[in-house]
């Protein structure tokens, strides 16, 4: 059977993607808008197979649930617009109260599909240890399902649809096409980006022609995003392996490297996916929501997780952090603290409630294990530490008359803070909480330079030719953020290009991916890191 | 707007809020800076702010803010 593991895999690159490029191409425009959609369901079906009920339901019951807010949304209207103005309050609370209803339900039915799929066993199996410490003789099955991937990503998509059908700021779909489209447009749905409805529905179902300009643009990103995996992630991962795996053989230099070397991995697997997802989308003149921002460049780790996984940390902002921070309780608690608080550390009481709520979400999203609820856990301290140090280190600054926009003082925030996200991703990688505590107690312990003065660094997966190549490829992915962090459009500029340029550059890179590309024996590709998230 | 800018200074002084028009997207407020602006401009202009109004476009600079204080101080 046709089957697509990865945006990486030649399925995808070679065959499905210009045979759906090939089609929309020659198609007329109604007939293109049905090529996307049957493409993206024969995505999923080569990536999931006959999991893909599972986005047929989801998509059949947020659909018909946005049309019920759409019909009590538009009899609110007509009830507003026929009562006296002294009975408007009692009209729209009453059918307040019903959207309310429906759209809890709604969103929760997504939600309950996510949790019984993907988090069952972690769940029967705490609940039969909480069971065994409390000898109760009783013994949960442990569940087992299969889960469609992608299915945390449609999931925040489907509930920002009915959230913002709720709050009016999108009316309801009452096409049921261009609504599956915007679901499970193909280059999006296995890993993101998390894509809004006012985003993408519009562009998507708008289904312009590709123009020459968008498909050098978007298969330029997309040989961009195969050098970031093929060069830098590929060749990571069999040290990186190696070291998580039987971490115990190593001394904690080692597995400081490993933990710097899976940051590094994972930027360069998931924003190269990216870089393929958003080129795909680009070359059918889709324009979809940026993931990543040069998140490397961030001076503290609230920065971060807005240059980072941006789509995510927006829809747990939008959809978590400001609806309970900003609930009537938590508004009263704001209110009390800050008298007694102060107007800095006050909002911080319920700030923190909320973002306590954020952090143990996030890292339940990224998958069913204690290691990424602690990871959770890690950044929500974090974030809150520096909140809760800013005055302090503003009023310190300015008696030592340091200035906090120097460059030295800058550079500096941004190394600590790359430190502290390496420390993060080590819990992340690791295979269980046990074994992440055991990796960071070898740091503290036996932190030894033998790997160095021995050269068994070569030895660990990656010889002096792959850590050389890989230098080399981050230099040159750190020049062209750093230009682009200082407002250098170096894809604009190229486009503008003729298409010689642009056929250099395409040779160019193909060559650079077959020369250091690291494939083949001795290598050992990554599986799509977030795809399974 | 001087109220504003006074609620603005004391919650950072390090940024200049005559000028910046791009307060939340080149993330000088964060998530908890915002929470508590707002709670600041609840209580000094005597408003509710829905959690629907913190989008970007109504923080991103001191004008934005006011736009939004004044037109819910005449709702």
């Amino acid at each position: 059977m046709f089957s697509v593991s990865s945006y990486f895999s030649v399925e995808y690159l070679l065959i499905l993607l210009p045979l759906c490029i090939l089609l929309y191409l020659i198609l007329p425009k109604t007939a293109r808008r049905v090529t996307l959609l049957l493409f993206s369901y024969a995505f999923f079906w080569a990536v999931s197979g006959k999991l893909i009920v599972y986005l047929l339901a989801a998509t059949l019951s947020v659909y018909a649930f946005g049309l019920w807010l759409g019909r009590i949304l538009d009899a609110q209207k007509q009830a507003l617009s026929a009562c006296e103005k002294s009975e408007k309050k009692a009209v729209r609370s009453r059918y307040h109260t019903k959207l309310l209803r429906v759209v809890s339900l709604a969103v929760l039915l997504q939600i309950v599909v996510l949790l019984v799929l993907k988090y069952s066993p972690f769940f029967s199996d705490n609940l039969n240890s909480l069971m065994r410490i409390l000898h109760i003789q009783v013994t949960l099955k442990r569940p087992n399902f299969a889960v469609p991937i992608g299915i945390s990503f449609y999931t925040l998509q489907a509930a920002s649809y009915l959230i913002d059908v709720y709050h009016q700021k999108i009316p309801a779909d009452r096409n049921l096409f261009r609504f599956a489209l915007f679901i499970s447009f193909f280059p999006q749905i296995m890993e993101g980006p998390i894509c809004r409805y006012s985003d993408t529905a519009a562009q998507l179902w708008d289904v312009p022609k590709i123009r020459w300009e968008n498909f050098v643009r978007g298969s330029e990103r997309i040989l961009y995003g195969l050098m970031k995996k093929t060069v830098a992630a590929d060749r990571l991962n069999l040290l990186i392996d190696n070291v998580f795996t039987t971490y115990d053989t190593y001394d904690g230099f080692v597995i400081c490297l490993a933990a710097v070397c899976y940051t590094i991995q994972l930027y360069m697997d998931f924003s190269g996916t990216m870089d393929v997802v958003i080129g795909s989308g680009e070359i059918f003149g889709i324009i979809m929501p940026e993931n990543f921002r040069r998140p490397f460049f961030s001076r503290t780790i609230s920065e971060f997780w807005t240059r980072w996984h941006i789509t995510l940390g927006t829809w747990f902002k939008d959809y978590l952090f400001y609806p309970v921070s900003m609930s009537k309780p938590m508004k009263r608690l704001t209110s009390r603290s800050r008298k007694r608080f102060g107007n800095h550390y006050g909002p911080l009481v319920s700030g923190s409630i909320a973002l306590f709520a954020v952090w143990i979400c996030n890292g339940l999203w990224h998958g069913s294990g204690w290691h990424y609820i602690v990871f959770g856990l890690y950044h929500f301290v974090l974030i809150l530490t520096g909140s809760l140090i800013l005055p302090l280190s503003i009023s310190l600054a300015q008696k030592l008359h340091i200035d906090r926009n120097h460059i030295v003082y800058r550079i500096l925030q941004i190394i600590r803070t790359f430190l502290l996200v390496c420390a993060g991703e080590l819990i992340f990688r690791a295979r269980s909480l046990g074994e992440a505590v055991g990796m960071l107690r070898k740091i503290g312990t036996d932190f030894t330079l033998d790997a160095l003065h021995s050269h068994t660094l070569f030895t660990y997966g990656m010889d002096r030719k792959d850590y050389l190549i890989l230098l080399l490829f981050l230099v040159m992915v750190f020049v062209l953020s750093l230009l682009k962090e200082r407002g250098v459009r170096i894809r604009e500029s190229i486009a503008k290009k003729g298409i010689a340029v642009h056929a250099a550059v395409w040779i160019a890179a193909i060559l650079f991916i077959i020369i250091f590309g690291a494939y083949g024996q001795g290598y050992l590709p990554v599986d799509p890191i977030y795809a399974k998230f | 707007m001087e109220q504003l800018y006074e609620i603005l200074e004391e919650m950072n002084p390090e940024v200049d809020f005559h000028t910046e028009t791009a307060l939340i997207d080149d993330h000088l407020l964060d998530s908890l800076t915002v929470l508590a602006l707002i709670s600041e401009l609840e209580d000094a202009f005597d408003i509710t702010i829905p959690a629907v109004e913190i989008v970007p476009a109504n923080f991103n600079s001191a004008e934005a803010m006011w736009e939004l204080v004044t037109r819910l101080m005449e709702e």
